[in-house]
């Protein structure tokens, strides 16, 4: 198992560029940039060629590196920059938000190239240094974090880091003395950093040291591998030609820094910048973790698949080919994961066409050759948020191939799921990103209240259509969507209660529900029992949510006053088959008397006002066998005192029930302020909505209490 | 994961062992017998699982390669004749060859080596092969470590003290030893006989063969699962973090997300009836609305739920594993900071589902998206040269892009204290002026020499002329072609 540790070496890197006078020297390297006067001819005389500094040189391939790096790992791979001439002067810090190759060039830039008429005497690479061991016990806001959540064990978290220094030195011996310093700042800073809170103690430090000097000289370094100086530090030297020698080192460094890999793409296909009607073919290389190449590595296939080494011999790529895209290509492939990428000549034309066209949003199959000439898709390049990744593909036989169907298991037979029910409930849990450390009253994270509301929309949530009637109701929906809600406006009370009318509408009409008649013989349930099975499925709903506020509360109280429940078991043994006659007849009375009682203009009425136009009403209801008994189940709710006024009159109507409900329940609390100063009984609600649209809301007002 | 069985074969296999009743049997029956009741095992529980059957003496041969099919694998076993002496070396090559071929080298695997323990004489013994490890060049190496994740169980046909008398035991820890540690000796206790052999095998399934099940919530909604392939734990960073990550067995569904590697269905070996299931119900949705669900494995470790289908009309439930981590990919940010769309102001997937909130955008853009400057290569410094040279020729018309890359040439050669350049560049806008054609534009004049003096106060390192945001604008002239309409 590839074991990975979050503070290795690579996780802090300070750079120390050596700005001291003699950085200013020409890197001999001469740079044509004359091109065009070449081919107009005619006398002109070309812009002699212009050469680098050996400061310029440094400074280009540390940025190159910097690049890569930051493609590569966005987070958590810090670079602390640091020049030094006659004192260090630092161009970022440790923080995240300086990690960007923008505002280092910037830093630079101001710094500029070295001053070659300062005292050659003051100057020296040792105070850069010395900043860098110093700056390498500083934490880091990850080591900090770590830290802070592992409390217990926050010695668990290393301080390791590495230092490269660009400079020019001028021996061995040089060198030796360079080392001594880093060691011996090494030895003191740990001393200083274990009485701090704020400072780490180096673990681990590795010493890059680059001598850079000019092209045509010969070079006063010797190269030198790892060597531990120390338990702490080890040290190498690289002694490198200014130019394309040092770009190629420090491309080979970030590498080995960072378990990167190279991979060229092949036969891209492009047009001539010069005839845009040829096309020719490009490679491009890339560089990405070398996970991406682990089938290759673990299979010691690395030859077999194209590799080749190029330039200086030591740096591999793995090849492999364009596989033209298809369009509408959906081609399921078992992904095994994505790497970030970063082109080694970015701005190069095949380079930018590649990932101009990655960026747009198009994808690339990316074919491994063999030498059987079996076509194998290994790699998929393709980008997400303005990323390119590599990803891996699994081009083996896939232990996952043919799995059973999801309806040879345990609920595969059944057919009548609410898929369409449960697709609109996905998307009404859909997550959304939102930003970092919001939390809510509660101290609830953005995720923990995504799970939150999964858990109140699925209280009650039947899986199959025969399982339920309610939500096979358009009638319901208003309720249904709302209940659910955390918490409910006087609105959301006053559309739930509609819904309840609504549905109570409904039954006076008899009209007919969309009872499942599976399982049961003949034509299924009466329509009263329908509706009995409706009312019941409807108040387990609500009841799951009834502990959510006193509003949701409201909802249960409404619909356990409106409706209809079924008579005792003995009387109906008592009124025995007889009574069956009537009910018929009634049902037909009923439905014609109805429809001229409750007019749908009058549907979406308060109870308060139909509680008038109740009055005549109640004679033709209190025939019905299915007239609700008095509610006992919440004693709470119930007053001894409140008896309903017209008890002693026989049966009372469901909305004489629900406002008498209303008053019992309002002297349980305490009494709406607009009440107490009512005139009678009217008070004026929204005041102030009346002075925004001047409209007179105060019968409403009254309803929604 | 797939297992390959390993049987030994060689003739020491059919010693008999000392008797306890009337029947006779050899240590083979026994191995025969255990593997049955493994086989039966997977068959119920396992089904999903690939195993092969290898069998081994001096030489090896694939009896049954990977198969689901577990009558054709115990009949294999049934048929196994009798061979020579033991090597193991060369067996262990086959095996490590026949994974890669199947499943490459990134899929773990098991391999259950059944021997009795006598481990061959002489070249080509395990004995041997130990003595001569550090010897051995590039292309003889030992089999072991595989290339790829591999446990190693050997099951002995023997008990710990005969296994001791000799070094077999010291050679087989060896072996584990070379395989990272990965795996475990399993030997009989007490007489050899159909019944230890069962308790040792039964100790191997407990060990290596549970089923995986776990129960998949999403909300109230909830569905008893069984997982194939068994997901791993994983030791995420094994300084801070050294505990293996285990995927909890509560799983929780956090939510559905837009548009890896495990394999889950429902567990087959539940009251299975017409009871309704939730785990269906959430597959047939996925699938008509193409959509995939996030999964909580355990405390920061997630993972996603989908419909996946083969080619043919089956489709089953998959789960796909992220890497643990709180941000496991980075289009989708921190997975705790995503929250129900009903807490957003406004429906981020837009009224009719025409937006997304995702693909998250980083902070900062890649090199690659931001059209950086880069002059390691000559050609890259010549072409930003040309680009300049080019549109001064075309002035005024190109008087913004001319501008544009006269200032993206100055910031980098300002950052790179590139001052030479910055000199040579004026030179040739200077030598460019003195070259303009008697038709040309009055502006392109004015323009060139204006953009060359402000290249050489930038070269002068003045820190009036050379501050990196500094941008040189179009001269401002009266002409009645260029002017206002041009000024950047």
């Amino acid at each position: 198992m590839d074991v990975s540790m979050m503070f290795s070496v690579s996780h802090k890197t300070a750079f120390v560029v050596d700005h001291c006078p003699y950085m200013a020297e020409s890197s001999r390297q001469m740079v044509e940039c004359d091109m065009l006067t070449k081919s107009r001819g005619q006398g002109v005389i070309p812009l002699a060629p212009v050469s680098k500094s050996l400061w310029t040189c440094a400074v280009e391939c540390s940025m190159e590196y910097c690049r890569i790096l930051y493609d590569v790992y966005p987070t958590r791979k810090l670079v602390h920059y640091i020049v030094s001439d006659s004192e260090f002067h630092s161009l970022n810090s440790w923080r995240q938000e300086d990690q960007s190759t923008q505002e280092l060039m910037a830093a630079l830039a101001s710094v500029g190239p070295p001053n070659p008429r300062e005292d050659p005497e003051c100057c020296s690479v040792l105070h850069g240094l010395v900043a860098a061991v110093e700056s390498l016990c500083a934490i880091t806001q990850y080591q900090h974090e770590a830290r802070r959540t592992l409390m217990d064990v926050a010695d668990r978290v290393a301080n390791r880091g590495r230092i490269i220094c660009l400079t020019n030195a001028k021996s061995d011996t040089h060198v030796r003395m360079l080392e001594d310093c880093v060691s011996e700042t090494i030895q003191e800073q740990n001393k200083l950093a274990a009485g701090s809170d704020r400072l780490m103690p180096i673990q681990r430090c590795e010493l890059v040291l680059v001598h850079i000097y000019p092209q045509g000289d010969d070079t006063l370094v010797s190269d030198r591998s790892r060597k531990e100086l120390s338990s702490v530090l080890s040290s190498e030297v690289h002694s490198v030609r200014a130019g394309r020698h040092l770009a190629s080192k420090l491309n080979i460094l970030v590498q080995q820094h960072f378990d990167l890999a190279s991979t060229t793409i092949t036969n891209i296909p492009m047009k001539e910048e010069q005839h845009a009607n040829t096309s020719a073919n490009y490679d491009v290389e890339l560089l990405h973790h070398r996970d991406a190449h682990l089938e290759f590595i673990k299979s010691g296939d690395l030859h077999m698949a194209g590799s080749t080494s190029r330039d200086s011999g030591l740096k591999e790529t793995v090849t492999l080919k364009w596989c033209t895209p298809r369009t509408n290509n959906v081609e399921l492939h078992y992904c095994t994961g994505a790497y970030r990428i970063s082109p080694v000549d970015v701005n190069s034309r095949p380079s930018s066409c590649l990932t101009n066209f990655l960026l747009n949003g198009r994808s690339v199959l990316l074919e491994q050759p063999r030498k059987s000439g079996s076509k194998v898709i290994s790699h998929m390049l393709s980008s997400h948020g303005g990323e390119i990744f590599l990803h891996v593909l699994n081009s083996t036989r896939s232990t996952l191939e043919d799995p059973p169907s999801i309806s040879e298991g345990c609920g595969g037979r059944v057919t009548d799921y609410r898929i369409t029910d449960f697709g609109e409930f996905m998307r009404e849990n859909r997550l959304t990103p939102f930003s970092e450390g919001v939390l809510d009253a509660s101290g609830r994270t953005s995720s923990e209240r995504a799970k939150a509301q999964l858990e109140r929309h699925t209280r009650y949530w039947p899986m199959i259509i025969s399982q339920t009637t309610i939500f096979n109701m358009q009638a319901v929906v208003p309720l249904a969507n709302l209940i659910v809600k955390e918490s409910l406006s006087e609105e959301d009370v006053l559309t739930c209660q509609k819904t309840v009318f609504n549905l109570v509408d409904m039954e006076r009409k008899n009209d007919p529900l969309p009872i499942s008649t599976v399982g049961s013989r003949g034509k299924g349930p009466k329509r009263d029992e329908q509706y009995r099975i409706m009312w019941n499925e409807l108040e387990t709903l609500v009841k799951a949510h009834v502990g959510s506020s006193e509003r949701h509360q409201r909802v249960l109280e409404c619909i356990s006053a409106c409706r209809s429940k079924p008579p005792e078991e003995e009387e109906r043994k008592k009124r025995g088959r007889k009574r069956e006659d009537k009910e018929d007849k009634a049902e037909k009375n009923g439905k014609d008397a109805d429809e001229k009682a409750w007019p749908d203009s009058e549907r979406l009425k308060g109870p308060q006002e139909r509680e008038k136009e109740e009055q005549t009403e109640s004679e033709m209801i209190k025939d019905s066998p299915d007239s609700p008994e008095p509610l006992n189940k919440k004693p709470r709710l119930m007053s001894e005192e409140i008896q309903p006024p017209q008890k002693s009159k026989g049966p009372v109507s469901l909305l004489t029930m629900w406002t008498n409900r209303i008053t019992a329940t309002s002297r349980k609390h305490e009494v709406f302020a607009g009440r107490l100063n009512s005139v009678n009984n009217k008070a004026e609600l929204y005041q102030h909505l009346k002075e925004d649209n001047g409209m007179d809301l105060h019968e409403n007002g009254k309803a929604t209490r | 994961m797939p297992t390959v069985v390993l049987m030994d074969s060689s003739l020491s296999m059919t010693r008999p062992v000392s008797q306890e009743g009337s029947e006779e049997f050899q240590r083979k029956n026994l191995a025969v017998h255990g593997l049955t009741m493994l086989f039966e095992h997977m068959a119920t529980n396992y089904k999903l699982e690939f195993t092969s059957l290898v069998a081994f003496s001096s030489l090896w041969e694939l009896m049954v390669p990977f198969t689901r099919d577990y009558n054709t694998l115990q009949e294999a076993l049934s048929n196994l004749e009798d061979y020579d002496k033991t090597c193991l070396e060369s067996a262990l090559h086959g095996v490590s060859n026949i994974v890669q071929q199947e499943w490459g080298s990134t899929c773990p695997c098991q391999v259950v080596l059944v021997t009795d323990g006598a481990l061959g004489i002489g070249r080509g013994s395990l004995r041997h092969s130990l003595h001569t490890l550090k010897q051995r060049v590039e292309d003889k190496k030992f089999p072991l470590p595989f290339p790829f994740p591999a446990k190693m169980f050997i099951m002995c046909i023997a008990n710990v003290e005969e296994l001791q008398s000799t070094d077999a035991m010291d050679n087989l820890e060896q072996l584990i030893g070379l395989n990272g540690g990965e795996g475990q000796i399993f030997t009989m206790e007490g007489p050899l006989c159909l019944k230890s052999v069962q308790s040792m095998f039964g100790k191997l399934i407990d060990q290596a063969y549970t089923p995986f099940y776990a129960v998949l919530h999403c909300g109230n909604l909830a569905s008893d699962v069984q997982v194939f392939p068994r997901p791993e734990p994983v030791l995420v960073d094994e300084e801070v973090d050294p505990i293996p990550k285990a995927v909890q067995t509560e799983v929780d569904e956090v939510g559905a997300g837009t548009t890896e590697d495990a394999e889950e269905e429902p567990s087959a070996n539940q009251m299975a009836g017409k009871s309704p299931n939730f785990c269906v119900l959430l597959h047939g949705s996925l699938k008509v609305e193409g959509m995939v669900a996030l999964v909580q494995l355990g405390p920061e470790w997630y993972g996603m739920l989908y419909s996946q289908a083969d080619s043919k009309k089956k489709s089953n439930l998959m789960m796909s594993l992220f890497e643990p981590g709180p941000e496991p990919l980075p289009w989708l940010g921190k997975i705790s900071q995503l929250g129900p769309i009903s807490d957003a102001a406004e429906n981020p997937y837009g009224e009719d589902d025409s937006k997304s909130p995702f693909p998250l955008q980083p902070k900062n853009k890649r090199s690659y998206a931001q059209n950086v400057t880069v002059w390691i290569k000559a050609n890259g410094l010549q072409t930003d040269v040309q680009k300049i040279l080019r549109n001064a020729r075309k002035l005024p018309e190109k008087t913004q892009t001319f501008y544009k890359e006269l200032n993206r040439l100055r910031k980098a050669a300002l950052a790179f204290g590139f001052w030479e350049l910055l000199k040579g560049v004026a030179e040739l806008l200077e030598r460019e002026c003195t070259l303009l054609p008697d038709s040309a534009h009055p502006d392109a004049a004015f323009q060139l020499s204006h953009a060359a003096q402000q290249l050489k106060l930038a070269s002068t390192g003045d820190s009036q002329y050379s501050a990196f945001n500094h941008n040189i604008t179009p001269l401002h002239t009266d002409f009645s072609g260029g002017g206002a309409g041009d000024r950047m």
